[in-house]
């Protein structure tokens, strides 16, 4: 008992600099955006009216909702395939995830954007491969538009969304797969009816960060998505920064940020924070 | 001796040490005897604003660099006052950011003109000094109260001669046939430009652009919005999207323009008809950390048509002294948005109206074009 307490006192310790930290350098600064959104330009609940009415901020909410919606879906599949092998995979299958899942890791996030464009676009790698094979006669759009948006993201994604997917499967007991398979199911129903749900956790988790992520994301929607996929983080700049409406900006953000905090707390009742590692 | 006339006698003895009347260890030797006579409290404001830097807020990329060899360093010389450059981008709520934080950084922000009506109207910038500031200097109607013109650009007609033939666009309409020229478009993205080539398009006389009737140009805009491959919000996309030929005509930045004709080989040519001007302009923050008389100074020290020359070959800005359009060699003229040639084909920007209507029409746009 007297143990648990003082490694308790001691890991609380190791964490204040960092508390102290967010508190200083976000919580506090924050608090200061919270003032505006109730007293800019005028004082009162105007920016918030102002929120439920304005179209603009209706349809860029709808649509980085969308967004992340499908990102979430398409990051989570993906990086659960790669999760598979990654942890039941050969030596060999192993070591080739590990890469798949690291490298992107190491490159900045403007170099991948701009990297899906040198991919995608009209005289890209892939268009001029399907219309040198034969496949297509005009090159396909893929970029500049929302499904730009969506491979950028999801690409950018994927590691995040590996990592409490791996240690879901990690933790799992070993014994209950064989019981099923001695039991004389299938390799694939012992799959689907066995482990994916044992994996829940780790799913949830999953996705739960990778949509939180996907509602702050502003620099590969502008430039994939061809100045029509505004999303959110791009509409508080403009608030901010170009047409000057510091109040509805401030507004904006903290709406933002309250959803976020609720889906952060729905996170934490499901995952302990040791399985998102 | 009050603190004006301290600075001024400080100032005197730098201008005589320019001009090497006295040296530099005897302007060191003067200046502390003119201090000495003054109280300490107002020796730290007068003797500061003279050896304090200023720094200068543009838009980044090559704008650092090419501001620094134009006028900086030249300034530093003539001054002893170092100017420091910022890229990090003066928009209208940076600015603001700035000032409202009680102790502004930033001296010089290089600002839309029509940002800084906005902004002087709120307090936030110094009137501009036209007692230090040469407005004989400028073009007619580019020095406003609040922020010297100090360059020009235009948004102009770029387009792909090899998709089009012999045939070329000779203004907006062109841009917004796509029978006549087949192909994808790409506009700005934050509007301004848009507006006026859509009402032109729409049959509206130049003369009668503004105030924009925006209803009209966002109907036009709305109908044209499967023609547009992309609505670029940077140099390089736009440049991008012409050369890897996803838009077979764009309405770009003459210093883009150019840019992409020489990257081209030639085959993206770009028209000055119907182009739109928009003035570049300095302006300087209220209680600027450096001092409003030195920031004043770095003004008319860009007037010099010499320094604006530097600026045309690296960054392909016109001139704001109409002097310097004369120095211009001629296969160069050709890139110049504001000579006399080309600027009678275009048709300047309204900064009033911008300064009055930007924020709500840009919204509207940014509206209709990401529905």
């Amino acid at each position: 008992m007297r143990g648990t307490l003082s490694d308790r006192m001691g890991a609380a310790l190791l964490m204040a600099p960092l508390l102290l930290f967010l508190i200083l350098a976000y919580a506090w600064p924050f608090l200061g955006v919270v003032k505006w959104s109730f007293t800019l330009p005028t004082p009162g609940l105007g920016q918030y009216h102002a929120l439920l009415t304005d179209d603009l901020v209706q349809s860029v909410f709808i649509r980085t909702l969308r967004i992340a919606a499908i990102v979430t879906i398409v990051s989570v599949t993906a990086a659960y395939a790669i999760t598979v092998v990654w942890v039941r995979g050969s030596p060999v299958q192993r070591v080739l995830a590990e890469f798949c899942i690291l490298v992107p890791f190491w490159i900045s996030v403007l170099t991948r954007a701009f990297g899906w464009v040198a991919l995608l676009s009209n005289r890209g790698l892939i268009n001029t491969w399907l219309q040198s094979i034969g496949f297509i006669s005009e090159p396909l759009t893929l970029v500049r538009n929302e499904f730009g948006v969506i491979v950028g993201m999801s690409h950018f994604l994927i590691p995040f969304a590996v990592f409490p997917l791996a240690s879901a499967m990690r933790s799992l007991d070993e014994r209950v797969l064989l019981a099923a398979r001695g039991l004389g199911s299938s390799r694939m129903r012992t799959f689907w009816t066995v482990f994916v749900p044992m994996t829940r956790s780790g799913i949830i988790g999953s996705a739960l960060i990778t949509f939180v992520f996907s509602l702050g994301f502003f620099v590969t929607p502008a430039i994939l998505g061809g100045g029509r996929s505004v999303m959110i983080a791009e509409l508080i700049y403009l608030r901010i920064f170009q047409s000057p409406d510091w109040g509805l900006g401030a507004a904006i953000s903290v709406v933002l940020v309250v959803f976020v905090g609720a889906l952060m707390a729905l996170l934490f009742r499901y995952v302990k924070p040791k399985q998102l590692v | 001796m009050t603190n004006n006339t301290t600075k001024q006698t400080i100032e005197s003895l730098a201008e005589r040490t320019k001009r090497g009347e006295i040296s530099r260890r005897q302007f060191a030797q003067l200046a502390g005897l003119v201090l000495a006579g003054t109280p300490m409290l107002l020796r730290s404001t007068g003797a500061q604003a003279e050896t304090k830097g200023l720094v200068l807020v543009n838009w980044g990329g090559d704008a650092i660099t090419a501001y620094d060899a134009a006028y900086g360093q030249a300034f530093t010389k003539d001054t002893g006052i170092p100017v420091k450059m910022d890229g990090s981008g003066p928009t209208e709520g940076a600015i603001a950011a700035q000032f409202k934080s009680g102790a502004p950084t930033w001296d010089l922000v290089d600002v839309d003109p029509f940002s800084a009506i906005t902004l002087g109207g709120q307090g936030m910038l110094e009137p501009i000094d036209y007692k230090i500031v040469d407005k004989s200097k400028m073009r007619p109607g580019f020095g406003w109260e609040y922020a010297a013109s100090t360059y020009f650009f235009s948004y102009v007609i770029a387009y792909d001669s090899q998709k089009f033939g012999s045939n070329a666009p000779t203004g907006m309409a062109d841009f917004f046939d796509v029978k006549k020229f087949p192909g994808k478009r790409s506009l700005y993205k934050w509007g301004v430009s848009s507006w006026e080539a859509a009402l032109l398009a729409d049959g509206v006389a130049p003369a009668s652009l503004y105030p924009l009737d925006l209803k009209r140009a966002h109907d036009k805009i709305a109908a044209f919005k499967e023609n547009v491959v992309s609505y670029w919000g940077g140099g390089a996309e736009s440049q991008s999207v012409l050369l890897n030929g996803e838009a077979s005509m764009a309405i770009v930045w003459s210093t883009r323009a150019s840019l992409i004709e020489q990257d081209s080989g030639g085959q993206i040519k770009f028209i000055w008809d119907q182009g739109l001007i928009s003035p570049g302009a300095l302006a300087v923050l209220k209680n600027n950390p450096g001092g409003k008389e030195a920031a004043m100074k770095f003004i008319a020290s860009t007037q010099d048509p010499q320094k604006e020359l530097v600026m045309f070959d690296k960054l392909g800005q016109g001139p704001a002294n109409p002097a310097a359009d004369a120095l211009i060699p001629a296969d160069k003229k050709r890139i110049n948005p504001v000579d006399p040639a080309n600027m009678s084909k275009q048709i300047p920007l309204d900064m009033e109206w911008y300064a009055k209507n930007y924020g709500a029409a840009l919204d509207e746009y940014t509206k209709i074009i990401s529905a």
